[in-house]
């Protein structure tokens, strides 16, 4: 298990790169990365070389926050700092919809496993909202609610959700916020189930592991990761190490292995087995804002690939093997 | 060595604690000792060995005399730090802190193993008990101190510390402790005391440092903050909180500058805090507080960025200048960019907080405007407004964000709703009531603004949106013009932005404040921060054009009509500003002399059609300036076609253009008949009634005469009747024929007539007091002294004499004459030497106000060169003056081909020539009379050199010299009456065969021309004359010469004197009676015509008298002597006439009517001799009277 850097694009942004997301292969073409900066636009590279696709898409107002990708293959969101989602044509970078929310009322965002559900967390809002995937419609708004033990706070609902997970049989969904509560959801039945206790700070990334639902992993601002059963309501495991915030987790496609981006400008991978982190890379100069696996499938490629991006406006890409 | 003597000690102890083991100290001693070696030793093992057997020792030691605390402590440290046995250790120091609380070692050994085992408690508790045991238990205090602080019992904490400080003076935490407690409680100025002692005593601490810095921000002395970041930086240049530090004094204080108008201060300051901040967000990339900071510098520096005229030419090159704009605004731009990014990573990192949605907004927003993106559609979300709207989502009761939302909505409800909603959150907001106004001022709604803005002055005075709201509404005169400028400058004066200070100049147009520096400044940084924007520029040319600069006027509406060019406007719009621009350019060029251009200019706009009736006059009066009458005339002739559809004042200054152009041009008839043709309600404006008075003043045209005395009763001004009568007093003095010299009197009648009505009119005043002074009478100067009061700081209109020079001038014309010895001085002059010594400390007085001025350093030497004369030139004035006369003739203005600087130069030289002369320095008074002679101006007569030449020569005995020089005066001759009576004195000493007549015949035609009636020169020309005679020693002729003086003049005293005298002397020589009856007739008429008592005349009148055999007229003269001199002043010979006069009254006796009887004839002549007792004769007459 080792991370072996491929390539890196200094400047492949005019500004921080603040999302990347894998965009899964199709019929026609590969996997593609997506990144979302400051600068306002969204890119697709090719990876392996990690050659522009299509001249940069702009669209957004201001600085891009998040990115997510269809599971299929076809389509991808993306959230700036304005508050508006834009839902484009990854091969036609044509704008599919644009979802508009009340400003600082979106965050993260993440499709579900099927393709049917965009879930977007709801920032200041305190909830997650669900959108039909066929209609663009609003179809749920999952809140969390204020725990007992919250801490008064002067702004208006206490909450500001950050980031937001499907399980990968998609019956769940986690949300995680500024106060670091995780939140649990049972998606069919659109019910919060529990919080998922630890976190005292932001908890800007979470993902559940692709080969056990039950599983959740969170990145904090207190520096560590936490490993969660979120059906039993109990942290599993921490993994500490990095010397300042986690800012985003990945986990890799074979569930042996996580990734971790973090504000001390290193990209970690931890072995799940030992619970440690197994290589640290240093090579982004500035603290690295997202972390990404990339989905297997595609035309042959069985290659696993981790992609960073960070700050320093480079995007860099290894073998993970 | 060392090692025997520890050893010889060792023993010494062993046998001290065998002979005595029960005793403690024996023990203790020995324990000690051992202790120490233990110490010293360097091996482990080995020291061990020796505290093992020291703690035995102290045990025994302990044992024998529980009370020791030392044996106590030393066995505390032993089970602490050696045997590793807390329990005991801790039991043993408790023991020694309770036997002595002031033990610090124990005390802290038992405090620092408790704390190490987690039991704060505890260790407060044996604090407590130590420093409520003993005020000397400072470790105690301070300990107890430390915790406080952390435990926030502040007030406590203070109270530990400070009487730790007591024992521990120098101890830099305890007074950092003592500093962040004081912090805590707001004491602020005490917290930045204790933090300065710490950093005083240890200069590397960076907590106090950077604590004290942020105090320092906190009180807004954002310098000493910054002083303090840099040098916590110093020490550790990685340090984040120095550097936020650092970053935010220098946005405070660059923050302060800007708020005072200093914008390239401002930037400076920015740009190095924006390296501070750099460095702050690159030692910490997730502080958002950090990214804030970097995007509030960027902000200001948006904001606050001046742009500069980097060309000094005048000439203004569009493209250039379009250049240098863009490059202001990218500046500017990027700046205001790179904020909006900071703001994004401050929001990235922290999306929750509400204000940095706010931020963003404000950024966007300002980036729009720059961008100057045309108007939104307010029906549609702006993102400003979005991200605002994000701001009140997560803080809706912030009362703030709605006040921005409302001022960067484009939506009218939205933005109404905005400030209402903010004022429900708070009635007295300020802001939101100053910006409600603003809102309902766009809306038109004037009354709903009125009230809006009065509410936001009541509440905060100190914002400066209301007060230049207030200023609005001079436009519909609901307020004057004077109030809204008042109003506008507080507006300013707070917050110095760019469109407050265009509206400042604006309103500095209508009431007439263009020449206030405070406009000035405002003006100028408008044109720093809105150069994009022509009305700045604009204003910036009328600004520099009130204050006469015409060159930077003129660069001014160059810029102007290149910022004009370069506006994105609709193209009608920009026509009408760029005609009212090109009109100030064309005057300010015309201003400036730049005729010609100004002429180019004018074609230009009369081909684009921009040429109005304005335009049209200055287009007629460049041309006229240009030589091109005809042109000039033909413009006149094209405005006075469109005279009738101008309003009333513009109607005025067009005819009174006209009627100047056409005097100028064509001359004085072409002008009246033009006037004549005008219809009368033309000629009602003072313009025009200044005109006409002053044409009629030129011609007899009878017409214009009689429309004159009409005028007065229909003119409004005070200040124009008194032109009117100052030009009447002049047309008074021009005689119709010509050839003839002016005729002052008239015009000095008509003013002093004038002056009744007017009293106090300073310019009529001034004029007749020129007037005075130029008419030569002996009296004059007195008189126009009296009529030109000195005020200071006023100036005279040109052409007349400032009161100033009147003053200065009637003293140098006054011929007032002292004798050398001020006891035997008598002034002449009839005014009574009109307070000589002021005139000259007040004319010091002015030149000091006025160092440069030429008049009045020209004026105080001749002042100084009079009172020289008066006092026959003593040294130390002589010396004055060549010093004070060397300065001025090296003045460079003297180099000037200029006719009033020739002449003061020629009178310069003859004053030092004068002052050579004086000091017998022959050479240096003939080369500056000869110097003189060289400068010789058009108008001036070169004849007053050439008599200096001859007294010079005269004096140095060269005959033929002296000779040329009379002939010269003779053929070149003057019409000063003074020169001829000077020449008189020379003719003697030329000893020419033939004494012609010529100078009599001279000064008669002189006066003759002057038609002045008095034979006042006559008289002084024969007292020339006799005195000449007296000095060849002819008294015959003398005498007659002053009997002729006497006939011409009219009852003058001196003159009378001096012929009395003079015929005494002949009766005393000749022994001729009759003399002796014409001296007596002569003084009796001098006694008589003196104004007050004259000395000397009674004295001689007396012995007239006597000699004639009148021995009563002889005692009265006498008395009347005695009484006519002031009493310190009386000279011997008078106390030796009292003497005699004592003699004759005593030998009739019983008449003590006079003084002389006051005392004994011995006692007059002691006095005599007491005042002069080098004279011969009063000794002798002294031993008589012994004798007898």
């Amino acid at each position: 298990m080792k991370l072996a850097g491929l390539r890196s694009v200094e400047n492949a942004h005019d500004e921080s790169i603040w999302a990347a997301a894998w965009v899964p292969a199709t019929d026609s073409r590969p996997a593609l990365l997506l990144t979302g900066s400051l600068d306002e636009t969204v890119r697709l590279w090719r990876p392996d070389e990690l050659a522009a696709v299509a001249p940069p898409s702009r669209g957004h107002a201001l600085g891009v926050v998040a990115a997510a990708a269809h599971p299929s293959g076809a389509l991808a969101a993306a959230a700036s700092l304005d508050s508006s989602v834009r839902v484009f044509d990854v091969d036609s970078n044509a704008s599919v919809t644009s979802l508009d929310a009340p400003p600082s009322e979106v965050w993260g965002l993440q499709f579900d496993p099927k393709g049917t559900v965009l879930a977007v967390a709801g920032g200041g809002s305190a909830s997650v909202k669900l959108w039909d995937t066929s209609t663009w419609q609003l179809i749920a708004t999952l809140a969390v609610p204020r725990p007992d033990r919250a801490r008064p706070d002067r702004t208006g609902s206490g909450k500001f959700v950050l980031s937001v997970a499907w399980s990968p049989d998609g019956r769940r969904l986690a949300c995680g916020s500024m106060d670091g509560t995780v939140a649990v959801f049972d998606v069919a039945r659109a019910k919060f189930l529990h919080h998922l206790e630890g976190h005292h700070m932001p908890v800007r990334s979470l993902v559940f592991s692709p080969i056990d639902a039950r599983v959740l992993f969170t990145a904090c601002d207190d520096t560590h990761v936490h490993m969660y059963d979120a059906e039993g309501k109990s942290l599993v495991g921490a993994m500490s190490g990095h010397a300042s915030w986690v800012l985003s987790v990945d986990a890799s496609p074979d569930g042996a292995a996580i990734a971790t981006g973090s504000s001390d400008r290193t990209v970690r991978l931890w072995d799940l087995s030992t619970r440690t982190a197994v290589q640290t890379m240093t090579n982004h100069t500035d603290q690295v804002w997202a972390v990404a696996f990339r989905p297997p499938g595609g035309t042959g490629v069985r290659a696993g690939r981790l992609a960073s991006v960070s700050d320093d406006k480079s995007i860099s890409l290894y073998d993970y093997s | 060595m060392p090692e025997t003597v520890d050893d010889d000690l060792f023993e010494k102890l062993q046998q001290t604690l065998e002979s005595d083991p029960n005793n403690p100290n024996n023990h203790y001693n020995l324990a000690l000792f051992l202790w120490k070696k233990g110490e010293e030793s360097e091996e482990r093992e080995e020291s061990k060995r020796f505290k093992e057997r020291a703690a035995e020792h102290f045990l025994t030691s302990a044992k024998l005399n529980p009370n020791e605390g030392a044996a106590f402590r030393f066995l505390g440290h032993f089970y602490g730090r050696v045997a590793a046995d807390a329990q005991r250790a801790s039991k043993c120091y408790q023991r020694a802190v309770t036997l002595n609380p002031e033990d610090s070692e124990a005390g802290e050994g038992l405090c620092d193993l408790l704390d190490g085992e987690g039991k704060e408690n505890l260790v407060i508790a044996v604090c407590k008990e130590a420093s409520d045991k003993s005020p000397k238990a400072f470790w105690a205090f301070r300990r107890l101190g430390y915790f406080q602080v952390h435990q926030s019992r502040l007030s406590e904490a203070v109270q530990s510390l400070q009487h730790a400080i007591r024992g521990y003076p120098a101890c830099a935490d305890l007074w950092e402790a003592l500093g962040l407690a004081y912090h805590r409680l707001g004491m602020f100025t005490a917290a930045i005391k204790s933090y300065g002692r710490a950093i005083e005593l240890e200069g590397s601490r960076i907590f106090a440092l950077v604590e004290s810095g942020n105090i320092q921000l906190m009180l807004g002395s954002f310098r000493k903050g910054v002083e303090q970041f840099s040098s916590a930086l110093e020490t550790v240049p990685n340090n984040l909180a120095a550097q936020f530090g650092l970053a935010s004094g220098l946005l405070g204080w660059s923050r302060q500058c800007i708020s005072s108008g200093a914008f390239g201060w401002g930037a400076t300051l920015l740009k190095e805090a924006a390296e501070a901040a750099k460095a702050c967000t690159s030692l910490s990339g997730n502080q958002y507080s950090a990214w804030k900071l970097q995007g509030d510098i960027q902000i200001a520096y948006a904001k606050c960025f001046p742009w500069e005229d980097k060309e000094d030419s005048p000439e203004v090159d569009e493209k250039i200048f379009k250049v240098s704009i863009d490059q202001w605004k990218n500046t500017c731009l990027l700046a205001a960019n790179s904020a909006k990014c900071s703001y994004q990573r401050a929001l990235h990192l922290a999306p929750w907080q509400a204000n940095l949605y706010a931020d963003i907004a404000m950024s966007v927003d300002l980036i729009y405007s720059m961008e100057e993106k045309k108007e939104p559609d307010p029906a549609v979300w702006q993102l400003p407004e979005k991200m605002c709207l994000g701001a009140l989502l997560l803080e809706p009761i912030n009362k703030e964000f709605w006040v921005i939302l409302g001022c960067l909505s484009s939506n009218h409800a939205l933005k109404q709703h905005s400030f209402i909603r903010g004022l429900q959150l708070d009635i007295s907001l300020s802001e939101a009531w100053a910006y409600l106004g603003k809102f309902y001022e766009s809306l038109g709604e004037k009354l709903l603004a009125r009230q809006a803005f009065d509410r936001a002055r009541s509440i905060d005075p100190s914002l400066a949106l209301p007060w230049a709201g207030m200023s609005v509404g001079y436009q519909d005169r609901t307020s004057l013009a004077n109030e809204s400028f008042e109003s506008c400058l507080r507006a300013v004066q707070i917050l110095p932005l760019a469109e407050f200070q265009v509206g400042l100049g604006t309103i500095a147009i209508l009431s007439g404040h263009l020449l206030s520096p405070q406009v000035f400044g405002a003006i100028r940084q408008a044109v720093q921060r809105a150069p994009h924007y022509p009305e700045s520029h604009n204003l910036n040319g009328l600004v520099c054009e009130a204050q006469s600069d015409y060159q930077s006027a003129v660069t001014a509406y160059r810029h102007a009509k290149c910022a004009l060019a370069i506006m994105p406007n609709s193209k009608a719009d920009i026509n009408s500003h760029l005609a009212d621009v090109s009109f100030n350019l064309v005057r300010s060029l015309c201003k400036a002399g730049l005729a010609f251009d100004a002429a180019q200019e004018c074609e230009d706009l009369k081909r684009k059609g921009f040429l109005d009736i304005k335009g049209l006059q200055i287009y007629a009066v460049i041309m006229w300036k240009l030589g091109q009458y005809d042109s000039a005339l033909t413009i006149a002739r094209s405005l006075a076609k469109n005279v009738l559809t101008m309003n009333q004042t513009g109607v005025a200054a067009a005819i009174g253009l006209i009627s100047s152009l056409i005097y100028s041009i064509s001359g004085k008839e072409s002008a009246i008949a033009v006037i004549q043709k005008l219809p009368g309600q033309f000629l009602e404006s003072d313009r025009m009634r200044l005109i006409i008075s002053a044409l009629s003043a030129l011609g007899p045209s009878m017409q214009l005469q009689l429309s004159l005395p009409s005028m007065f009763q229909t003119v409004v001004s005070y200040g124009v009747v008194n032109e009117i009568h100052s030009i009447i007093a002049l047309s008074k003095m021009i005689s119709s024929e010509l050839n003839q010299d002016l005729r002052i009197d008239h015009g000095v009648n008509y003013l002093r007539k004038v002056l009744h009505m007017y009293p106090d009119s300073s310019l009529l005043r001034s004029q007749l007091g020129s007037l005075l002074l130029s008419r030569g009478d002996r009296m004059a100067p007195h008189k126009a002294v009296e009529c030109a009061p000195l005020s200071d700081g006023q100036t005279a209109k040109p052409g007349f004499k400032s009161p100033d020079v009147i003053h200065g001038a009637a003293v140098v014309s006054c011929y007032a004459c002292r004798s050398t010895i001020p006891k035997f001085s008598f002034s002449t002059c009839p005014v009574q030497h009109m307070h000589q010594k002021s005139r000259v400390y007040h004319l010091q007085r002015w030149l000091h106000r006025e160092p440069w001025n030429r008049t009045a350093r020209y004026l105080l030497i001749l002042n100084l060169l009079q009172k020289a004369r008066e006092e026959k030139f003593p040294e130390r004035l002589c010396i004055i003056l060549k010093r004070l006369l060397k300065d001025a003739l090296s003045n460079e203005s003297y180099l000037e081909k200029n006719k009033q600087c020739q002449y003061e130069k020629f009178i310069l030289l003859l004053s030092a020539s004068e002052i050579s002369l004086q000091s017998r320095d022959f050479l240096e008074c003939i080369s500056c009379a000869k110097e003189a002679l060289g400068v010789n101006p058009l108008n001036t007569e070169p004849f007053f050199a050439h008599l200096q030449l001859c007294r010079a020569y005269a004096l140095q005995g060269n005959i033929s010299n002296l000779r040329d020089e009379y002939a010269n005066c003779l053929r070149i001759s003057t019409t000063n009456e003074i020169g001829w009576v000077m020449l008189k004195y020379l003719e003697p000493s030329c000893q020419l065969e033939d004494s012609s007549d010529a100078i009599v015949v001279n000064l008669q035609k002189c006066i003759e021309r002057k038609g002045n009636s008095s034979n006042y020169w006559v008289g002084l020309l024969y007292l020339a004359c006799a005195q000449c005679f007296v000095w060849a020693e002819d008294y015959v002729s003398a005498e007659q010469a002053l009997a002729q003086a006497c006939a011409e003049v009219d009852a003058d005293s001196c003159l009378l004197l001096c012929h009395g005298v003079i015929c005494m002397e002949l009766a005393r020589r000749e022994c001729v009676p009759q003399f002796l009856s014409r001296a007596l007739s002569s003084l009796t008429k001098a006694q008589k015509a003196s104004p007050t008592p004259l000395p000397i005349v009674s004295l001689l009148l007396a012995q007239v008298e006597a000699s004639l055999g009148s021995k009563a007229k002889w005692e009265r003269n006498l008395r009347l002597e005695w009484s006519s001199w002031p009493p310190a002043m009386r000279p011997a010979e008078l106390y030796f006439q009292m003497h005699l006069l004592a003699m004759q009254s005593s030998a009739v006796s019983g008449q003590h009517s006079g003084v002389e009887s006051s005392q004994s004839p011995e006692r007059w002549l002691l006095r005599a001799i007491h005042l002069n007792p080098s004279c011969l004769r009063y000794w002798k007459v002294l031993q008589k009277l012994v004798d007898s």
